[in-house]
């Protein structure tokens, strides 16, 4: 019998269990995923391109029905190639937006920087970009990175050195000096180092630097052959502009996946080359592990008109999509946790080889880590060609 | 503006976190909370002393690394062989060294650049601001460069009964920076209501006769800058142990201008204009997200300071001052507008 | 020695365009004694005009950074009649403030307009450079260098030979006598602000295919002009020159002996430095400002 008192308690019991209900989501609810990027600022070029790869991806996943029959909504805040910035974009992804799965945030410092507050609100989080060692090896088992750390892209490289005719003796190092860039100058020489080949001068800049003259000199001074360049493609670019103009005469070889895409429209002269570690090549689709994936992202791209070397850099945000994706599907639901445990099972085609997370860190708190393939692409005269 | 309206606002803020517990709002409201302490102290020097600092993201910034750099510990070459070594300290002692180290460049700017007058001045604290910049971006022994300072120890408080208690709980760090904030505008008030304040606010309307009549100017402008660094090194500190990450972007032109358009908009040379304006354009960035995108959101800040310059200069405080008591009811009021009213407020 | 030459040779090409934003930011700070803000902002318009005229509307080089030094003085000359004008009287806070004001406008409608990815100026010039013994130079810098020049020679025959010149130098050294000599001081306030605008505008269309154009470009520009500026006294011509050069070395020599990651922060220790000892500036002159 409904006394006023049973009343009362269901009320009140319906009401606890509202929070509840409401978090797992009612099925023709969008499911949110949370991205932040690079969108302004010193590397606004890749962030951009890379939230783009995102986009088409969500577009692509939402034309065949979405995921658990939900459409997918992309929620991207900026983090204005700023650390701190990228925390306060989690916090409101997070927060406000009360996503229960992450992308991001490009730079190695900005994911680092966001890594405790994965800890904190236990929100899964792929990284999609970054490179640097510690991400993966600081125990936050909310971390789970598709893209290849400096160490895997060393390696992928040093398996390509012998092509090099005049052969690579000595090498040199330009690198913005943050995480990205220190990581890349670290392994590449320890790599190499340890295939006979020493690390003549190292040089970096802030991020911002806009006259890179002064360490392109200092470079010149050194006997090593080759430069290995790291940063971003707008200060790339600049680089290798410079590079020119300060008469380096070196074999310039850039790291990290960014391409100056703008150096294809306004080649440099005098068959100035320049060859470029990235992980996907639009150039040559048919390199790609599986073809028709690469083709059914290289078109979603090509029907915006965007910047055709942007996708060497969109793909992140593609394949980053579909394995969040992935996960959701695997958990049966939109919730954090059961995101994350689902990562461990997900084994799909990307545009980028396949992705399946491999365990690394301090056991018991591992992250993911996948294994990318890595490739060298010349350019020369504003044309590309595959080393 | 009577004590009883004032402590009435202070208890309605406080009881905010148990009626709307809401992290991101409480989030948002404690940032802007940091920077309305900035733009208190701020509104001691452009307010009360009338010279138009433009730096004031330099104390602010160095009140943020001091603190963290306090809390992580650091181990730094000198040059010449010698090494500067501190271990971890607890996060208080980064508070007050916050405090001392914006409150020592405070004096070092006044002793420099008070011998100097308007234009020079404003580039003077401009410049100092960049510079600070570029040291925390390039030394990178000390301040991580452009991979900031990580990890930052969060708030701790001893509390009764319950020992050292971490404050990471929104609504925790809320409060400390309300109680912050609340001491802040006290000191100002006092300072504001004392000789001091009266000496400044000669200054500030006829320079050359304040020191006509013996008033140690340069004395008296040294003091204000001091406790205005101070301040925001304080500000600076919760910042740093709040968002627990601090970068050389800290020290970017953006954040003083952000304080200067809070102060100048709630009224400077009030002590409720900063807060006024502190909440309006904390509040607002935020409240207008979804309609308006940043870049428009600060065109209009812009035009607003452009307005506000031409046509409300005293800002928004004084102007519903004046409004409010040509509305009270009686014997015609003397509209609270004169600064020497505003002074012994 | 053969650093040191190329030092020298990148110095003085750099120190062109710096004496180009001196100039302008100082005759606005004689003539009409406001501290222009929105220098800086100027600077990036004139990179931005440049690119869309070059890049996107396939304009003629040379027409487009004529074409981009235009419409930044016009922008000028609209920014002095519907801000400065007003505002004329005003204490000198006021007008700062005001100035900020309009930079933040400016330097967002063009985040927004163009987006906050750094663009390519496309340039006739070849990218290699041409050797000429130790040293080697760009011919794009060259011809910057060479513009920068001819400009500076230009204003200083204009202030020098013309009419409107010589009512320029009346207003800047006493604006009330000038005025009650039949010289429309309101109309040389605008000429200035936009002649000035002008300039910064010439410097960023001259910049940008150097380097690269982005929305935040003018904020370290902004504050180097102001270094400049103070270098040679406010409101001192010939100063903010010999300061644009003066920069231009310290920044070469500095960074390449010294430090390259401290490079630009040589400007601003130098401001604080001559303010500390010098305030009036490196250059005497017999006006004293501030």
């Amino acid at each position: 019998m409904l006394t006023r008192r049973t009343t009362l308690k269901t009320g009140l019991l319906s009401g606890l269990a509202l929070p509840a209900l409401s978090r797992a989501v009612r099925a023709a609810d969008p499911i949110k995923i949370g991205m932040t990027q690079p969108l302004t600022g010193v590397v606004a070029a890749s962030g951009n391109y890379v939230a783009n790869g995102a986009k088409i991806a969500v577009d692509v996943l939402n034309r065949a029905g979405g995921v658990l029959g939900a459409p997918i909504q992309l929620v991207l805040e900026d983090n204005k190639s700023n650390p701190r910035e990228a925390v306060a974009a989690v916090e409101k992804l997070v927060l406000r937006d009360r996503v229960p799965a992450l992308i991001g945030a490009w730079s190695s410092t900005f994911t680092l920087a966001i890594l405790p507050k994965l800890m904190e609100y236990k929100v899964p989080m792929v990284v999609e970009t970054s490179s640097a060692a510690r991400i993966t090896t600081s125990g936050n088992p909310y971390v789970f990175r598709i893209a290849p750390t400096s160490e895997m892209e060393a390696i992928g490289f040093a398996e390509l050195v012998d092509k090099y005719s005049p052969a690579i003796r000595k090498i040199d190092f330009l690198s913005v000096n943050n995480d990205f860039g220190r990581g890349a100058t670290e392994k590449y020489g320890a790599i190499l180092g340890a295939k006979g080949i020493p690390t003549g001068r190292v040089e970096t800049m802030t991020p911002e630097a806009t006259d890179l003259s002064a360490q392109l000199t200092a470079l010149r001074q050194s006997d090593g052959d080759t430069v290995f360049v790291t940063t971003g493609v707008e200060q790339l670019t600049l680089a290798m502009r410079q590079a020119i103009e300060q008469r380096l005469n070196k074999r310039i070889v850039s790291t990290g996946g960014s391409f100056p895409d703008a150096l294809i429209h306004q080649p440099l002269p005098g068959g100035a080359r320049s060859d470029h570690v990235l992980f996907y090549a639009p150039w040559f689709p048919e390199q790609a592990l599986h073809p028709e994936l690469a083709r059914a992202y290289t078109e979603e791209w090509n029907k915006h008109g965007w910047e055709f070397a942007g996708l060497t850099e969109g793909f992140r945000g593609y394949d980053a999509v579909l394995t969040v994706a992935e996960a959701i599907r695997l958990a049966g639901r939109a919730e954090s946790e059961a995101i994350r445990e689902a990562m461990w099972k997900v084994n799909i085609p990307g545009v980028n080889g396949n992705i399946r997370f491999q365990k690394e860190g301090p056991a018991g708190r591992e992250s993911g880590q996948n294994q990318p393939n890595v490739y060298i692409v010349r350019l020369a005269d504003g044309k590309t060609s595959l080393v | 503006m009577s004590a009883l309206f004032g402590w009435g606002f202070v208890a309605v803020m406080a009881a905010l976190p148990l009626a709307f517990p809401d992290p991101y709002a409480l989030a948002v409201l404690t940032s802007a909370g940091i920077f309305i302490i900035g733009a208190i102290s701020l509104n001691l020097l452009l307010g009360y002393t009338g010279q138009l600092s433009l730096g004031h993201a330099a104390f602010f910034g160095l009140g943020a690394y001091a603190s963290a750099l306090a809390s992580l510990g650091f181990d730094v070459g000198l040059g010449f062989g010698l090494r500067l070594r501190l271990d971890p300290q607890p996060v208080f002692v980064g508070f007050l060294a916050a405090i001392v180290v914006a409150g020592l460049f405070g004096w070092l700017l006044g002793r420099l650049a008070f011998r100097i007058r308007g234009a020079y001045f404003v580039v003077v604290t401009i410049c100092f601001a960049q510079v600070l910049r570029m040291i925390s971006l390039n030394w990178v022994e000390l301040t991580q460069g452009p991979m900031a300072l990580v990890g930052i120890p969060p708030f701790a408080l001893w509390l009764p009964g319950q020992g050292v208690v971490e404050l990471v709980a929104k609504s925790q760090t809320y409060w400390l920076v309300l109680g912050v904030g609340v001491l802040a505008f006290l000191i100002v008030r006092q300072i504001v209501r004392s000789r001091i304040g009266r000496a400044l606010v000669a200054l500030r309307e006829n320079e050359t006769l304040a020191r006509s009549v013996g008033i140690r100017v340069t004395h008296y402008l040294v003091i204000a800058t001091v406790v205005s660094a101070g301040i925001a090194g304080a500000a600076g500190s919760l910042f740093a142990h709040y968002v627990r990450i601090v970068d050389p972007d800290v020290f970017l032109f953006i954040y003083t201008v952000t304080m200067v358009i809070m102060v100048i908009t709630g009224g400077k040379g009030t002590l409720w204009g900063p807060v006024v304006g502190g909440l309006i354009f904390g509040l607002l960035p935020d409240l207008l997200r979804g309609t308006a995108r940043p870049e428009a959101q600060w065109i209009a800040y812009g035009i607003a300071m452009i307005l506000l310059v031409m046509f409300l200069p005293r800002g928004i405080v004084p102007a519903a001052g004046a409004l409010f008591a040509r509305l009270r009811p009686g014997p015609r009021a003397v509209p609270s507008g004169t600064p020497a009213r505003e002074a012994a407020e | 020695m053969d650093q040191a030459l190329q030092h020298l040779v990148n110095g003085t090409v750099l120190g062109g365009t710096y004496a180009l934003l001196g100039i302008g930011l100082t005759l606005i700070f004689g003539v009409m004694r406001v501290v222009n803000f929105t220098h800086g902002e100027l600077y990036a318009f004139g990179a931005y005009m440049a690119y869309g005229l070059v890049a996107l509307l396939r304009l003629d080089f040379y027409l487009s950074l004529l074409l981009a030094a235009l419409l930044g003085a016009a922008l000028g000359a609209v920014i002095e009649r519907v801000l400065l004008r007003p505002l004329r009287g005003a204490d000198i806070d006021s007008v700062m403030l005001a100035m900020i004001g309009a930079a933040l406008v400016i330097q967002n409608a063009q985040m927004w307009a163009w987006g906050g990815v750094a663009k390519l100026v496309p340039s006739p010039f070849a990218g290699t450079p041409l050797i000429l013994g130790p040293v080697s130079v760009l011919p794009l810098r060259l011809f910057v260098f060479g513009v920068a020049c001819a400009l500076l020679l230009g204003f200083w025959l204009m202030l020098e030979r013309t009419r409107a010149g010589i009512a320029l130098r009346a207003t800047f050294q006493d604006p009330e006598t000038a005025a009650l000599m039949g010289v429309r001081v309101g109309l040389v306030g605008t000429a200035t602000f936009a002649i000035g605008s002008g300039l910064a505008a010439a410097a960023g269309a001259l910049l940008g295919p150097v380097f690269m154009v982005s929305p935040t470009m003018g904020d370290l520009v902004g504050l180097k002009a102001f270094a400049i500026v103070i270098l040679g006294g406010l409101g001192n011509l010939p100063g903010a020159v010999i300061g644009g050069f003066a920069l231009g070395y310290v920044e070469e020599f500095g960074g390449g002996f010294l430090s390259t990651e401290y490079r630009d922060a040589f400007g601003f220790l130098l401001i604080i430095l001559v303010l500390a000892l010098r305030p009036q500036g490196l250059v005497a002159l017999k006006e004293r400002v501030g």
